[in-house]
């Protein structure tokens, strides 16, 4: 049990720094502000709106607007804090040399890596509290309902962040600089967000009986399987159209906790398989 | 030195080659080291750049590894074993450590890597800034401290664990005479009670100023390893004489003597054997010179230095 209480002090001193040390980073710290300022400022803009017009029509369309631009300034800002976050924390260290002084104390190279990894998540899910946070108390003075639906959504959004952050950092721990990874993961939330379509294009294929056409079915299939669908963590649509405290539909909420540990698992794996022989 | 005692770094034709592009390149930092370093000494590291000292350290605190060869650290090879690791203090050169934290944050940070804790870690804490004379600066942030300041902070994280052996990349480089004195001095305190310091240096007067022993690596291949006494040996011998007129100096350069110094009356010659003493003493003798005193002449490790480089450098050619 001590044994086990050691192995795991280490990775979370690691993290505390790594998240004390991300809220400096100015980078982010703007990131976050303009968020804030974007979702502040969508509903004090609909509120000049509204007192321009009358009838319910128009504050429904209000409130529509006001989900919309938060919700997508989440979206937005959220991933771009978490692919920035996720693609510099390892190659920032190796440059600055600190990853000296870790390395050569008792530390085992996957505990350096956890602590990383799960200092990262502690700085998402400060941003996603903090700009989920402002949005649940904008719609609640709004509305004068609890906006629980919108909890379940930020909920959500936080698996397809760790998603996205588990695999920006794998790449991140191959790199010597953040450039190539922070790429990378624009790379992976786009194809991850358009994997739906994969699906499609494995249903039209076949068609034409052409083993080119068949070919490119089966290509697509198996990305559809093996690539993340971010799509599934998506709210938005039922969050804009739906009361706010009305309970998520179309989605299984347990299934997907599960799917985004299982490639945040998968993530931290090759994070660790690329790094147990990096020279650092 | 200490050879009766068993070393506590030992490394055993310890090769390091280096792929350095997509054609199979690669480049040897590091041939056949075979580098021994004995307990309660400072080991002075020496070679000038991309000569594999800094690929030496990094392999011995297991962040790259060899490619053939192997290492022994406190009698065992397991080098990445927490017993090792919590024995080990580590400065590299030029560390940065963020500017949010104070300087007891940092140390309280590396302090909680070994598994130390509440008042203990705290007792360390107090302990390790009081020996390098950080105490006042404690709560200060680290932007505000100077680059002594930093390296003090750098050495004190080193020590945090009271480890037995502290391997230091550079620890006076870029500081100012004051500061690298007082630097001298914590280290050489260490190594009085009983730490083993291997000191990877350019400045070669610090490092004949505290060493036991040093080693001078050159293209990856250790050239020498000793004691200085043992290394800086040599047959040169100044011989003071006194009575010397003007132009005495003139006439004894001219029959082969060399004179290094001449102050007022006093003429100082260097001889490189016996044959020449006598030969000097005689020629000085017959221009009316008084023979004051013979002294033997201690090579610097400075000259060594360029010595054992330009004989690399020559057999290279060769």
């Amino acid at each position: 049990m001590q044994n086990l209480l050691d192995t795991v002090k280490g990775p979370w001193f690691i993290a505390v720094y790594t998240w004390r040390e991300g809220l400096r980073r100015k980078t982010l710290v703007g990131f976050l502000v303009l968020s804030l300022l974007v979702i502040f400022g969508a509903t004090f803009m609909t509120s000049f709106i509204n007192q321009a017009t009358v009838g319910d029509v128009t504050t429904d369309m209000d409130l529509k607007l006001i989900k919309d631009i938060c919700v997508t300034t989440i979206s937005i800002f959220g991933i771009l804090i978490t692919i920035f976050i996720s693609a510099s924390v390892v190659p920032t260290e190796i440059e600055n040399r600190v990853i000296y002084t870790v390395l050569s104390k008792p530390v085992r190279r996957f505990q350096y890596l956890f602590g990383k990894f799960l200092g990262v998540q502690l700085i998402i899910i400060m941003n996603l509290c903090l700009m989920g946070g402002l949005f649940f108390i904008a719609l609640y003075i709004k509305q004068q309902i609890l906006p629980t639906l919108l909890l379940w959504s930020v909920f959500l959004t936080y698996f397809e962040f760790l998603i996205v952050s588990a695999l920006t950092f794998a790449i991140a721990c191959a790199s010597s600089s953040s450039v190539l990874p922070t790429i990378a993961g624009l790379f992976i939330y786009i194809t991850g967000s358009l994997t739906e379509y994969l699906k499609d294009v494995y249903n039209r294929s076949g068609q034409s009986g052409e083993w080119f056409d068949t070919l490119i079915g089966y290509i697509a299939y198996i990305l559809w399987n093996i690539l993340p669908n971010l799509q599934r963590f998506s709210l938005k649509t039922q969050i804009i159209n739906s009361q706010p405290n009305d309970p998520p539909t179309d989605v299984l909420i347990p299934q997907l906790v599960i799917y985004g540990l299982i490639y945040a698992v998968c993530g931290y794996i090759l994070a660790y398989w690329i790094f147990r022989k990096r020279e650092v | 030195m200490s050879n009766n005692h068993n070393p506590v770094i030992k490394t055993l034709n310890l090769t390091k080659v280096y792929d350095t592009g997509f054609r199979g390149e690669q480049v040897s930092a590091l041939k056949n080291l075979n580098l021994e370093v004995y307990p309660s000494e400072i080991f002075g590291y020496l070679g000038p750049n991309g000569s594999g000292k800094t690929t030496t350290i990094k392999l011995l605190l297991g962040l790259i590894f060899p490619t053939s060869g192997s290492i022994e650290i406190m009698g065992t090879k397991d080098i990445y074993s927490a017993y090792v690791k919590k024995n080990i203090g580590y400065l590299p050169e030029g560390s940065y450590y963020p500017d949010f934290l104070k300087g007891e944050e940092i140390l309280r940070f590396y302090g909680q890597l070994y598994g130390l804790t509440g008042k203990e870690l705290g007792k360390r804490i107090d302990e390790v800034l009081e020996l390098v004379g950080m105490t006042h600066a404690r709560r200060r942030l680290l932007k505000g401290y100077s680059k002594g300041m930093r390296q003090r902070i750098g050495l004190a994280q080193a020590l945090i664990s009271d480890p037995q052996i502290l391997i230091l990349d550079e620890p006076t480089t870029g500081l100012d005479p004051i500061a690298r004195k007082e630097i001298r001095d914590i280290l050489s305190h260490l190594r009085d009670k009983g730490k083993t310091l291997l000191i990877s240096s350019h400045e070669l007067l610090e490092v004949e100023m505290i060493s036991n022993r040093v080693g001078i690596l050159y293209e990856g291949i250790l050239r020498v390893a000793g004691t200085l006494d043992e290394l800086l040996t040599s047959k040169d011998r100044i011989i003071e004489f006194a009575n010397a007129k003007n132009g005495v100096v003139q006439e004894i350069e001219n029959k082969g003597g060399e004179v290094v110094d001449q102050v007022k009356d006093r003429v100082y010659l260097k001889v490189k054997n016996d044959e020449e003493l006598y030969k000097v003493i005689e020629l000085c003798k017959n221009l009316g010179l008084q023979l004051i005193k013979i002294t033997p002449r201690r090579e610097t490790l400075e000259e060594l230095f360029v010595n054992v480089i330009d004989l690399a450098k020559k057999e290279r050619s060769l």
